[in-house]
């Protein structure tokens, strides 16, 4: 990785060329500087314009206009829309749905952000070693990855089967009690979990092998020279390496758990229970399901300001640890 | 010799021209001719969805005037906010099905135009062609909002070989009726001793629907009340409730039927023959017949007393037109009209036609085992009425929260009926969001 950070760095502006100046010399008239740089916004502008009308009629607008439809008894059948202060937003306040939905989102990253990372980091290290066939490990941790949260809900939806599916036969084989994984309160989070530990957890093992394979043998050769052993090589050399990279699966991992809605929509089928509803589909259902689009606004806009917060921490921590180091 | 220049402008502008061309032809009207096009939304799918489009196709072949054409959409609550929504729109599609209990949250948000009677009565259609339970599920405020194709109870399947050998069937060969609970479990037990597994399949597990459609039947055997008066305080039986949550428990026991059934489960053990009983709606007959097993099917014994029938209506009903066109209304009265006296094969997918005339036909009779229970329509019980009930609504889905518990773990019964008190004193309280300042009623 920081081979490709410093080829990067490589090919940056010339700094023996100045704008307006080519290395054929220099034109007949040439523009003043300001001129320049003005021609030079103008053509920036003209590339960004495509990307900006999209993202000011996608994601600015109905940002400024969820305020204020958060702000109003608006239903989506098209009747209400008056103005009702904060009426909402102490609604949802003290709506405890809203804030169990919250914690079962909070909980689910929770409980699929550390195994996510430390399986794949296992995973990575263990294909790293040089096992045989290396191309077949590679393609079965990462093939889950590739398929539609549809499919992969309904197959776990059929081995969490209370009656007739694999999960429970495995547990019988081992003689304990069969469980109603999707049907029992306070474990069906956990099963949505498990499988989606098991569809995303491939492609975080790429970034960890690539991380991996980014290392410099020398290092480990020079170790070895000094008498270290592989489990010395793994703590003082590969884990300390492989710092920047967990940094960037942490917050990616964060940001899809915190996202989550298509598998726990679609393996509760319609039957979300209070302690598997993340807060997305709260949302959904006030807005879609229950018309009330005031209210889902009012929900969304105090889930995105938690979300800020915990996006605001990270950045801090960050940056005090690169002050640090 | 000129060389084909391809650059980037050429590609770009050629893409640009080809994505314009598309746009355009996507505007064009699929059909061709003279004749209107009626749309027609309905969310029945599988074995009912073909048997609906064939009865389409036999209105659209004698009526080359119009031509009905239909947009199928997965059924449960997507279904019903992209209903409301191009009702909100004014735009909505000439016709469309929902379900008669969702009809009454429907109607004072103005997404629904009401039908003219009279208009109706020259074709045919009035309130003596439809059973009492059926023709009072469609009037809403004294204002016909819907017109039923049919109504889907939920019964009892049965597979007469297993259950003759049980010891089960009458000396017509007909499920035998037990009268109480106790009897019921004998009877299955018996069944379970045949098939070496299960006497009865019943999936309910975290399914709110399941659940509510089983329990409302034996509450309402019961001879017990369930009203939502809006702003007011739900009427209800809390022993009644809590004595069919104890029945419920007491038949996911691993013997009579499976600890934790899951609806699919269920079909499959019963399609596989490995119960006798099964608990379903009538749209599973057909796939039933089609595993090739020896269906029977009648109404869930009257356990409790009197006969009652968990159903809802699939109906036709106008969704809300700011200016809708007065020869395409003509028109969608005749496609409702010719749709419910063709609908015979509509009893083929296992539903009880809402058009009696075609009860009463001699032809119906001889569908077996579906004129077995089609006296069912004398004891439908439809769900309470109240904006926020019906099929595929939250409030099922609620349901099934609140009881589940007791009905998987056997305690709490009394606990779990004053939560669902509670739950809709709760929602009685709140306005009707498709109109919640009341603007439209």
């Amino acid at each position: 990785m920081t081979d490709v950070m410093a080829d990067r760095s490589a090919v940056g502006p010339d700094p023996e060329v100045t704008p307006g100046e080519t290395r054929s010399g220099p034109r007949p008239a040439p523009p003043t500087q300001r001129q320049a740089r003005r021609r030079g916004q103008l053509a920036a502008w003209a590339f960004l314009a495509p990307f900006m009308v999209a993202f000011v009629l996608f994601v600015i607008w109905p940002l400024i206009h969820g305020i204020y439809l958060s702000l109003t008894d608006q239903s989506l059948t098209g009747t209400g829309g008056s103005f009702i202060g904060l009426q909402n937003y102490s609604e949802a306040l003290s709506d405890a749905v809203m804030w169990r939905s919250i914690g079962n989102t909070v909980w689910f990253t929770v409980i699929t952000t550390v195994p996510l990372v430390l399986f794949a980091l296992i995973m990575a290290l263990l294909v790293n070693t040089g096992l045989p066939g290396q191309w077949l490990w590679r393609l079965s941790f990462f093939m889950p990855f590739l398929l539609a949260s549809t499919v992969i809900s309904q197959i776990w939806v059929w081995i969490f089967n209370p009656e007739i599916g694999a999960a429970n036969e495995i547990l019988s084989a081992v003689g304990l009690e069969p469980i109603a994984w999707l049907q029992t309160a306070n474990v069906d989070l956990i099963s949505i979990a498990i499988a989606t530990i098991w569809w995303t957890v491939g492609f975080n093992f790429l970034l960890y092998l690539a991380a991996l394979q980014n290392i410099p043998t020398l290092q480990y050769e020079a170790a070895a020279v000094d008498g270290a052993g592989p489990w010395r090589q793994l703590f003082s050399i590969t884990l300390p390496q492989l710092g920047p990279v967990t940094g960037v699966i942490l917050i990616l991992q964060m940001l899809a758990s915190l996202k989550l809605f298509d598998q726990a929509y679609q393996m509760m089928d319609g039957n979300s229970s209070e302690s598997s509803r993340p807060i997305v589909q709260y949302i959904f259902e006030a807005g879609f399901v229950g018309y009330r689009f005031g209210y889902a606004s009012a929900i969304s806009y105090i889930f995105f300001v938690l979300i800020l917060l915990v996006g605001i921490t990270q950045m801090i921590v960050l940056r005090r640890r690169k002050e640090d180091s | 010799m000129t060389e084909l220049r391809v650059n980037r402008r050429s590609v770009l502008a050629g893409g640009l021209a080809a994505a314009g061309l598309a746009a355009l032809s996507g505007c064009s009207p699929g059909q061709t001719g003279a004749a209107r096009t009626l749309q027609f939304w309905h969310l029945l799918s599988g074995g009912d969805g073909i048997a609906l489009q064939g009865l389409i196709d036999g209105v659209n072949s004698a009526h080359p005037e119009f031509h009905v054409r239909p947009t199928v959409l997965a059924w449960g609550a997507p279904y019903y906010t992209k209903l409301s929504m191009a009702g909100a729109g004014g735009r909505a599609p000439e016709l469309a099905v929902m379900h008669s209990s969702r009809v009454p949250g429907y109607v004072p948000g103005g997404l629904l135009d009401p039908w003219d009677l009279n208009r109706f009565r020259e074709l045919g259609v009035d309130e003596s062609t439809f059973s009492e339970p059926v023709w009072n599920s469609s009037v809403v405020d004294g204002e016909l909002y819907s017109v039923a194709l049919d109504a889907h109870p939920f019964i009892a399947l049965y597979n007469t070989e297993i259950c003759e050998q049980a010891g089960a069937l009458d000396s017509d060969g007909q499920l035998l009726r037990p009268s109480d609970p106790e009897e019921f479990r004998e009877m299955c037990r018996e069944i379970a001793g045949v098939t070496g597994t299960h006497g009865l399949s019943y999936g309910f597990i975290g399914d709110g629907q399941q659940m509510w459609r089983l329990f409302y039947t034996l509450y309402c055997q019961h001879g017990a009340q369930m009203t939502f008066p809006p702003g007011g305080q739900v009427e209800m039986d809390p022993e009644a409730f809590a004595a069919v949550l104890e029945f419920m428990h007491s038949l996911a026991d691993g013997e009579i039927a499976a600890q934790r059934g899951t609806i699919d489960v269920a079909i499959a053990e019963f399609a596989a023959q490995r119960s006798g009983i099964h608990f379903t709606g009538v749209w599973e007959l057909p796939a039933m017949q089609d595993a090739g097993v020896p269906v029977g099917a009648t109404m869930i014994p009257p356990l409790f007393g009197g006969d009652a029938v968990y159903a809802d209506s699939h109906s036709f009903v106008l969704p809300h037109q700011s200016e809708p066109d007065e020869q395409a209304r003509n028109d969608t009265y005749t496609v409702v009209a010719d749709l419910l006296k063709s609908s015979l094969t509509w009893a083929a997918a296992g539903h009880i036609p809402a058009y009696l005339p075609i009860v009463e036909d001699p032809a119906y009779a001889e569908l077996t085992p579906q004129a077995e229970y089609a006296e069912a329509a004398d004891y439908l019980v439809y769900d309470p009425v109240a904006w926020f009930t019906g099929s595929g609504s939250n409030f099922v889905q609620q349901f099934g929260q609140i009881v589940g518990g007791a009905v998987v773990s056997g305690s709490g019964y009394a606990e779990a009926a004053e939560g669902f008190r509670s739950y809709v004193n709760t929602m009685l309280a709140q306005p009707n969001p498709a109109d919640p300042q009341g603007e439209r009623s």
